[in-house]
């Protein structure tokens, strides 16, 4: 039973081999093409190298146009922060809040007395 | 090895070399030529190295193995590179045309071997179709003897398995 069906196995593999075969590509055509590989940079190479080349120019574009942007300072210590509340806290009167009354010339005119 | 013998062996074991590339790239036709050149450009530069200790079969087909291996990592690395699109190549697996003219058992057994583990797969490739024993796959698989007969019985029968459940 086991032989059998070891037997059924190999005649499987034996019908795909005989199908693969048909399609054999012949051996000199093979060797030829391989050793074609061996003068000419393969498909890989090429991508490689078309890869590294544009991320050089890429490198390159970025460095030089970075030197040429006028750059612009912000002083930091000049910065106001206003915050898009900050109108909550404006009250009626908030200057009063802010000066100092001068408590020495306040006092009664006698004329208008 | 002189080169001339070198061809002449190479020669001699093209057929089964080109069915093993087949079962190494998944039946993807293109894919098994390309390997196979490769194969064939390490053996005639020398940078395989037949050294006596297994026989020239097996030693070449580990080559092979080998070979479809690195290839299928260049693709998958390619597909991550920037500009893979512009030689993008269809998906790896048997070509359509092909998969017409295989008879219908041969479309099941093929069917049946994807979907084993990949060493399985390897191993019952070696032994049914290359008719090499299980220490001769062992070798070229680059595996003990001992997980080489695990994977040989394992694979059998989920094959078997698999191509008895298509027939109910």
């Amino acid at each position: 039973m086991i032989e059998s069906k070891e037997d059924e196995l190999r005649e499987r593999f034996t019908a795909l081999r005989r199908e693969d075969a048909a399609g054999l590509p012949p051996f000199s055509k093979t060797v030829a093409a391989a050793r074609g590989r061996r003068a000419a940079p393969g498909r890989g190479r090429l991508l490689v190298l078309a890869t590294a080349a544009a991320l050089v120019v890429a490198a390159l574009v970025f460095v030089f146009r970075g030197h040429d942007r006028p750059h612009m300072t912000i002083d930091l210590a000049a910065v106001r922060l206003h915050a898009p509340t900050d109108f909550l806290l404006k009250l009626p009167g908030a200057d009063l809040l802010r000066t100092v009354p001068r408590l020495g010339r306040v006092g009664l005119d006698r004329r208008t007395l | 090895m002189s080169p001339e013998a070198l061809e002449v062996e190479l020669e001699r074991l093209h057929p089964a070399a080109f069915g093993w590339a087949l079962a190494c790239c998944g039946g993807d036709r293109a894919a098994a030529e390309d390997t196979l050149q490769a194969s064939y450009l390490k053996a005639l530069d020398g940078r395989a190295r037949f050294d006596g200790r297994a026989t020239f079969r097996t030693s070449f087909f580990s080559v092979v193995r080998r070979t479809a291996a690195e290839q299928r990592r260049r693709r998958a690395l390619w597909r991550w590179l920037p500009m893979a699109s512009v030689t993008a190549t269809p998906d790896d697996g048997p070509d359509p045309a092909v998969a017409l003219t295989r008879s219908e058992g041969t479309r099941r057994l093929l069917a049946a071997l994807v979907r084993l583990p990949r060493r399985q797969r390897e191993v019952l490739y070696l032994v049914f179709y290359q008719d090499l024993s299980i220490a001769e796959a062992a070798d070229v698989a680059g595996i003990s003897l001992g997980t080489a007969r695990t994977h040989y019985e394992r694979g059998k029968a989920a094959l078997k398995k698999q191509l008895d459940g298509d027939r109910e």
